[in-house]
């Protein structure tokens, strides 16, 4: 056989190899946490990069941290391999949101150098949501106004140099966080998801020769950037241009005007934010490498989603934001919520994306908010005191030829699972008194936005509270080609003398009383087309499943119904109007 | 006589074994739509007298067909009230991280027939509303003017008090006699009502399918006068009554891949062999299990359809724990956007199948790759293979895509499918924290035998095995079980102080339903036996092990012995163990078994023929590093015990061949096995 042919081959099994090392490295992670929003929620991601920081491969739990292991390795490289400062047996610990984490504290990054034969080869690096890390709350804070309320702070240190651990470092820790063994052993299990990558690639060096990895590596960077700029390429060219209102921060700032200026130049695209509010003094600002993650997913999303990641794929994406800006925040400005605005700029992009991509790839706007509520008290039976905190599930947008799914993590979690009704009321001793497809009349369209939720909790003794921070409560999902906006998204209260409290989006440590409900009701997504194109039988159908009101039919989407048998009985003046139109 | 047959995709199989141990195979082609006519076929064709059955035991797919081709019944669901959504809601995860127009898995029933009933229970079990029996009423009135078929019933806690479902369930069979209904703690008794409810639909959505074909089986047996007691394979790895089965189709969601699972097992036992890598290759995927110990490892977190970008639709109940990947016979072979040669996951099946099975397939496979490289041989294959369209397919869409010749394109294939399962079977292994060197490598279906060699050597495997009924080894493995069912009941207790008795009560209860149930199935108390397992975990973590334990009452005295289980299982898992933290039970776990009587498994004769007098013939065939070397193929069919051969070497036999790579030995053990010295 010549060697050129079986090198291509050989190559294509080390791209799988790196790719089963990346997810490897994942698995070993949530294996060895003792954390449930590692093991449960997946909320890290891990990778390899090779020696100039260049990501090979990525594991996911969520969307979130897509570009954030680049950033840590590039600080890493900055601070130390420059400066020839970089031994063997050293291992890096960094979240500082500003320069290399990009999200917020608690999301701790490592980096360990792997050496070949005493030659700098790569990166093993991963960032891990660590349950507690000391700060003015436990969890985190959502209504911190300044950086050093939010916890720890590790500007890119050695945690090991040359093999051997900074005890002083991990004595810090210990004495500052609340629960430190939970936090170390995230640390040791960050550590040994590490070390698996590093032993790995030392094996697939000694199998295949360095060289050929290196070969490998050149082929896999190549060919995925050579495939992006071929996506983009089919893009029109042309610069698109989208505005939006982002909701007022829980201290009540706002809200603040944002827009973003996307440019198609060839095979090149520009995503320019020039122009929106400046950082504000909540919690919700996003610094730039946040801000790089949330603009790379909807790239991906965009051109192919089911590629494999790796920095090839993003060399032709080039993103810019005033720096002091909220989607480029600057120390010491208050990120713990920095998902919210790394949602919003997602989804100005995505608006201003959705006329030109293939169909089929976008929908109409979707909730966007992470919806992260707390709920604490003490357990109804067992006397235990609790905190419950989470996402929360709300309404996707309609896409071009379906209607928008419903109950759904917003984009920026993903392998993410709600906890069941049963399970929290064992666990917290409250009372879910429904979980239920919230359907309002928003959202239509000739194809529907998919439903949000109501999840209704009852204090069943004295002393819980409720915080929540749900985006998108002033300004709901956008609708697209005719079809109607969604819902806004919020909680609110049915009180147990009757009173009802009206919905809001944000709220902290909010008092309730024995028989208080807290309801989250999460928003519908955006429609597509024009509700009066959406056929008679397919309204009806929805009438029928009471996803929509009989009123609505009429009015809304412009079909008359039987009220017994649901069968069509003729279109309103308005949807004939609407049709000869069309036709 | 013992037999035991088995539906697959192409053909129906047949093994059974006489009072003499001997066992004969047999193969014969499905016949979809009527399935039945297959396992007819297939007893016909051997030399099988009716009245000599003693027990015959069946694999079927009708459960799984009826599920992915949505050809169940229209199927309503009656739930506590506010909670009739959760179907539609599900989980709410999307592995499918950056397509941004996901789509989630489509509710099975649409929500007009899904209604609300006024009922309640705490978590604890408390009722906190009564049963609404004119709520019920409502529903039915409903159901039978929409034409439903099936019915779900789920309850809040009703894994904890079932006293609503009961009575639910009661009031629908009077109200109308005689339809198929379902209520969750019938087929589940764990916490999360999501992955309950699903349960319980899928089994009302089978449930009249699967009646419709057992009977139909059970009509056209007894018409060939087998009146023997008959069994159904499920997916527990233990067979249960037709009766049974009937009300619970879920459980047979895997009926025949998991017999080949346990049959390894049983197999490995047979040999003295207690840690077995059991590897399955079919037409479209290949599948792997691990077993330690002699026992194959079931879970509940069993999920339908899920794939890496699909969550899947979960049915919770004892499924044997399977890695399965799509990477079979038929997986085609593709060059991908990034201009990568991938294999897999798609699959030309068995229509039109690989481009060698003249049916109109154009896309390159695993097989045609394995006959280009002269691993399989066109003389083998029952039907015409037309070489030249092989190699012009791999010629044309992977060879010229990467400028090498065909023979370089055909070992590309290979390697890459080899590097998709050496990934499948590190999943098991390696990364549940097991070192594969301990173990043997059991590999079988059609192209298990195949490829079991190199994955071996790779893995640092010793030996490989491949058992005499390869091709046919999941209908082998049946003949190997008993009767069982598993009864998982959500008790959480920590075990700090417990109160002994009312754990022990509870085994209690368990045991004395499974012997009920056991009689019911015509099983005598004497021959029932249980194995005892706790889902396990420290308290404050949500995920559980599964920990098999003492068979004994739990006492002060030996409350140790669990929880040192516990700890070991749970290190394990999960590479670490916390000593110092509470360890709370969440689910008892009762496996019955009911034993059936077997035939111990004669040692196969020795055939007149010499080692050089089983050689067919010698073909050049291509080895990944050692090139392409003139190969002796010999017959397994002659083939002795105790002969003894070297690599580079090829045992033949109709639809599959066991390829034995230079430097690695094989020999025949005296059941007919063949066994691989990989020389590692």
């Amino acid at each position: 056989m010549s060697s050129k042919s079986v090198d291509l081959i050989t190559l294509d099994i080390i791209r799988d190899s790196l790719l089963a090392i990346g997810e490897e490295m994942f698995i070993a992670v949530a294996r060895t946490s003792k954390s449930p929003i590692i093991y449960e929620c997946l909320d890290f991601a891990s990778g390899i990069t090779d020696k100039n920081g260049r990501l090979l491969t990525q594991g996911n739990g969520a969307c979130g941290f897509l570009g954030m292991l680049t950033s840590l390795v590039h600080s890493v490289i900055e601070k130390y391999t420059k400066k020839g400062n970089l031994k063997e047996g050293d291992l890096i610990i960094c979240n500082d949101p500003y320069g290399g984490g990009g999200s917020h504290l608690q999301d701790v990054g490592l980096v360990l150098p792997v050496f070949i034969d005493g030659e700098l080869f790569g990166y093993c690096v991963n960032k891990c949501h660590w349950s507690e890390l000391g700060g003015k709350d436990p969890g985190y804070a959502v209504d911190s106004s300044e950086i050093y309320q939010e916890g720890l702070q590790f500007p890119c240190l050695k945690l090991f140099e040359e093999g051997k651990i900074n005890e002083i470092i991990v004595e810090i820790i210990r004495s500052n966080v609340r629960l430190p063994d939970m936090s170390i052993g995230d640390m040791w299990a960050q550590i040994s998801g590490l070390r698996t990558g590093q032993k790995r690639l030392n094996e697939i060096c000694a199998k295949y020769g360095t060289q050929t990895v290196d070969h490998a590596i050149e082929r896999l960077i190549q060919s995925s950037a050579e495939f992006s700029r071929s996506q983009v390429g089919m893009l029109p060219d042309g610069v698109y241009t989208a505005r939006g209102m982002m909701d007022k921060d829980i201290l009540g700032n706002g809200p603040f005007p944002i827009q973003v200026k996307v440019t198609i130049e060839g095979d090149q695209m520009y995503v320019d934010f020039t122009g929106s509010a400046p950082q504000t003094k909540g919690p919700i600002n996003v610094a730039y490498d946040g801000l790089v993650s949330a603009i790379r997913s909807i790239f991906l999303a965009c051109t192919d989603s089911s590629q494999n990641v790796n920095d090839g794929v993003f060399e032709n994406l080039h993103v810019k934001a005033q720096k002091g800006s909220i989607f480029n925040a600057v120390r010491p400005a208050a990120v713990s919520c920095y998902y919210e605005s790394m949602q919003y700029a997602q989804d100005l992009v995505w608006q201003a994306m959705e006329p030109i991509v293939e169909k089929g790839k976008l929908t109409a706007g979707h909730f966007i908010t992470v919806g992260a509520y707390s709920i604490s008290g003490t357990h109804s039976v067992t006397g235990e005191t609790f905190v419950d905190v989470g996402p929360t599930l709300g309404g996707w947008g309609a896409g071009c030829d379906r209607d928008g799914d419903s109950a759904q993590f917003c984009t920026g979690d993903g392998e993410t699972y709600n906890i069941p009704a049963e399970v929290l009321e064992a666990k917290f001793g409250y009372r879910v008194t429904e979980y239920a497809l919230n359907t309002t009349d928003a959202g239509a369209g000739e194809h529907r936005g998919g439903y949000g939720i109501i999840l209704g909790h009852e204090a069943l003794n004295e002393g819980m509270t409720f915080s929540g921070t749900y985006g998108r409560f002033e300004h709901p999902a956008w609708g697209f080609d005719g079809g109607k906006e969604g819902s806004p998204s919020g909680f609110d209260f049915l009180l147990k003398d009757g009173t009802y409290v009206p919905q809001r989006g944000t709220g902290s440590k909010i008092e309730m009383k024995k028989g208080d409900i807290a309801r989250m009701v999460t928003g519908t997504g955006g429609g597509y087309g024009n509700p009066f194109a959406r056929p008679a039988e397919k309204v009806a159908m929805d009438v029928k499943n009471e996803y929509v009101t009989i009123d609505a039919a009429e009015k809304i989407y412009g079909v008359l119904l039987d009220l017994e048998t649901f069968s069509v009985l003729g279109i309103t003046e308005k949807r004939k109007k609407f049709s000869e139109k069309v036709s | 006589m013992r037999v035991a047959t088995d539906i697959g995709g192409t053909f129906t199989d047949i093994v059974y074994i006489d009072e003499k141990g001997k066992v004969c195979v047999n193969k014969s082609h499905t016949t979809p739509p009527n399935y039945e006519q297959g396992v007819l076929n297939v007893i016909q064709k051997c030399d099988i007298l009716p009245e000599e059955i003693k027990d015959m035991t069946h694999g079927t797919t009708v459960v799984i067909n009826a599920l992915t081709e949505r050809k169940g019944a229209k199927t309503g669901l009656i739930t506590t009230k506010g909670f009739r959504d959760i179907l539609e809601i599900g989980r709410g995860n999307r592995p499918d991280l950056f397509n941004f127009n996901f789509k989630k898995p489509k509710s099975f029933v649409p929500r007009y027939l899904r209604l609300e009933v006024e009922e309640r229970m705490d978590y604890q079990g408390n009722e906190l509303t009564v049963l609404k029996e004119e709520d019920i009423k409502t529903c039915i009135d409903t159901f039978k003017k929409e034409g439903v078929e099936a019915i779900a019933i789920i309850f809040l806690h009703s894994y904890v008090n079932a006293e609503h479902e009961k009575q639910a369930k009661a009031l629908v069979e009077k109200l109308w006699p005689g339809i198929a209904v379902t209520a969750s703690h019938e087929v589940s008794k764990e916490w999360r009502e999501y992955e309950r409810t699903t349960t319980a639909v899928l089994n009302s959505y089978v449930k009249p399918s699967a009646k419709t074909y057992i009977d139909k089986l059970y009509n056209r047996l007894e018409e060939m006068e087998i009146k023997c007691p008959k069994y159904i394979m499920q997916s527990n790895g233990g067979t249960t009554t037709f009766e049974n089965a009937k009300e619970v189709p879920i459980n047979m969601v895997e009926s025949g891949p998991v017999a080949g699972i346990y049959g390894a097992a049983m197999l490995g036992e047979m040999l003295g062999e207690h840690k077995v890598i059991a590897f399955d290759i079919g037409g479209t995927t290949a599948k792997c299990s691990l077993v330690d110990g002699g026992e194959v490892k079931t879970t509940t977190e069993y999920k339908i359809e899920k794939n890496a970008r699909f969550p899947g639709y979960p049915i919770r109940v004892p499924v044997v724990d399977i890695v399965e990947i799509g990477n079979g016979g038929g997986s085609i072979a593709w060059i991908d956007n990034t201009n990568s040669l991938r294999v897999g996951p798609k699959s030309a099946g068995a229509l039109p199948g690989p481009v060698a099975y003249q049916k109109g397939g154009t896309q390159p496979t695993t097989t045609d790759a394995n006959l280009v490289v002269g691993r399989l041989s066109p003389k083998n294959f029952d039907m015409d293979v037309d070489m030249e369209k092989v190699r012009g397919a791999i010629r044309e869409k992977i060879g010229d895509a990467y400028g090498i010749d065909v023979l370089e394109a055909a070992m590309g294939i290979i390697r890459v499918a080899n590097s998709n399962m050496l990934n499948a079977l590190k999943l098991v292994s390696i990364r549940k924290g097991y070192d594969p060197r301990e173990f043997v490598l059991v590999a079988f279906g059609g192209g298990g035998p195949m490829h079991a060699a190199a994955l071996a050597k790779e893995l640092n495997i010793k030996k490989v095995i491949i058992p005499l009924a390869a091709s046919v080894f999941s209908a082998w493995g049946m003949l190997m079980t008993d009767l069982r069912s598993d009864d998982i009941q959500t008790y959480q207790v920590k075990l700090d102080n417990p109160d002994f008795d009312e754990i022990n009560l509870e085994w209690k209860k368990l045991k004395e339903k499974a012997y009920t149930d056991n009689e019911k199935k015509g099983v005598p108390k004497k021959d029932v036996y249980f194995q005892h397992y706790l889902d396990m975990r420290y308290v404050g973590q949500d995920h559980t092990v599964k920990v098999k334990v003492p068979n004994e009452d739990m006492s002060p005295e030996n409350i140790g012995e669990f929880i040192k289980a516990f700890h070991k299982e749970h290190e394990q898992n999960y590479s670490f163990r916390l000593e110092e933290s509470g360890v709370e039970i969440v689910n008892m776990h009762l496996a019955s078994f009911g034993k059936i009587e077997k035939t111990p498994i004669k040692e196969i004769e020795a055939l007149p023929y010499s080692l050089k007098e089983t050689v067919k013939e010698v073909r050049p065939v291509t080895f990944e590093e050692a090139g392409t070397l003139d190969t002796k193929i010999y017959d397994r069919e002659k083939i002795s015990p105790g002969m003894e051969l070297e690599g580079p070497a090829i045992i033949e036999e109709t639809s599959s061949s066991a390829v034995i790579y230079p430097g690695m030995k094989a020999s025949i053990d005296k059941f007919g096995n063949i066994l691989i010295e990989t020389g590692v």
